[in-house]
């Protein structure tokens, strides 16, 4: 059986695409904050804060003396602020950076060891458009996910003779706790411009992970958007 | 707890397979003084991350302690330990010994 780790996986896109690979016979351990995720006798939820380095080695270790491998890792746990750049605190500032890149820079150092004792696996890095476009109001959480998305190309260039796909999958606007708070004529503004006028669901954006996983197309170091870009 | 012998014996152990993987014989007949890391070295820096990873399991098999060998604490020394197999051995003893 195919076993995964999805970091964020309680809600949103992270459960969405848990439950797609649990039906599809893969047995996924989540990392959240909270034990709570899909109910499936093959999700196990792991408590984990994924800024903590240690605690993100110790759920890692706790998982291998059951486990014979790893195959997959979705980093997907993220954080969100809009604000204008001059009016962000930096406690906000290094909060995104610690949860978005921080975390998933953790997660692989702790995985990536076992995948390359393993001379393979795959890991996915879930991002946004908001990076390409550089969107206003939003500079410390782009400046997260660019952080992000570099260190994405560098991973997948040190990883990839050791049999490691590393890529990025990336959304604009989906409806989930992160953009509750920004205002609808900007998101309706942002999917016009990324041409997706009815915006993204959760399920489409899990719909897209799940068939990237599953052809197993996936070009080390690329960042597929769902989207126009 | 591990013995001196037997940390050396995991890595020679281990870099003889590596050595097999990559065939290389200098890794496969390694020695105490064989270099590991840096100038003259017979490991690129993808094949110390390989054998990295691998003593790492090979200790917690051998004595079910969780380390981390490329931490701070090793990467700050004046003398690395990954230069060469006895300093590599030195520091595994060291530091499944000091848990």
């Amino acid at each position: 059986m195919p076993t995964a780790i999805i970091t964020g996986s309680s809600a949103g896109i992270g459960k969405a695409t848990t439950l797609k690979l649990l039906n599809a016979g893969w047995r996924v351990h989540g990392f959240t904050r909270q034990l709570d995720g899909a109910a499936h006798a093959n999700y196990i939820p792991h408590q984990v804060d994924v800024t903590n380095e240690s605690a993100v080695q110790n759920a890692v270790a706790a998982i291998l003396s059951n486990e014979q491998s790893i195959d997959l890792l979705i980093n997907n746990a993220g954080t969100a602020s809009m604000n204008a750049l001059l009016l962000t605190p930096g406690s906000v500032a290094e909060n995104l950076m610690r949860v978005n890149y921080l975390g998933a820079f953790y997660c692989i150092q702790a995985v990536g060891k076992q995948m390359v004792r393993q001379r393979q696996g795959r890991i996915i890095n879930i991002t946004t458009v908001a990076v390409p476009l550089a969107l206003e109001g939003e500079a410390a959480y782009v400046a997260s996910k660019a952080a992000l998305d570099a260190l994405t190309h560098v991973a997948a260039k040190e990883l990839s003779p050791h049999g490691i796909v590393v890529a990025g999958l990336g959304f604009g606007p989906i409806p989930t706790q992160l953009t509750r708070a920004v205002n609808a004529a900007k998101l309706a503004e942002l999917n016009q411009s990324i041409g997706r006028t009815n915006g993204t669901a959760v399920d489409e954006a899990a719909d897209f992970i799940f068939e990237a996983i599953r052809q197993k197309n996936l070009e080390a170091g690329s960042i597929h958007y769902l989207g126009k870009i | 707890m591990i013995t001196r012998p037997q940390s050396l014996a995991l890595v020679l152990k281990r870099l003889h397979h590596l050595g097999k993987e990559l065939d290389k014989a200098e890794l496969q007949n390694a020695q105490e003084s064989t270099r590991l890391f840096g100038d003259g070295s017979h490991l690129d820096s993808m094949g110390l991350v390989t054998l990295i990873a691998d003593l790492e399991e090979d200790i917690y098999r051998e004595c079910g302690a969780r380390v981390t060998l490329a931490d701070e604490k090793a990467m700050s020394r004046l003398t690395s330990p990954f230069r060469r197999v006895n300093l590599l051995a030195d520091y595994i003893h060291e530091v499944v010994n000091a848990r």
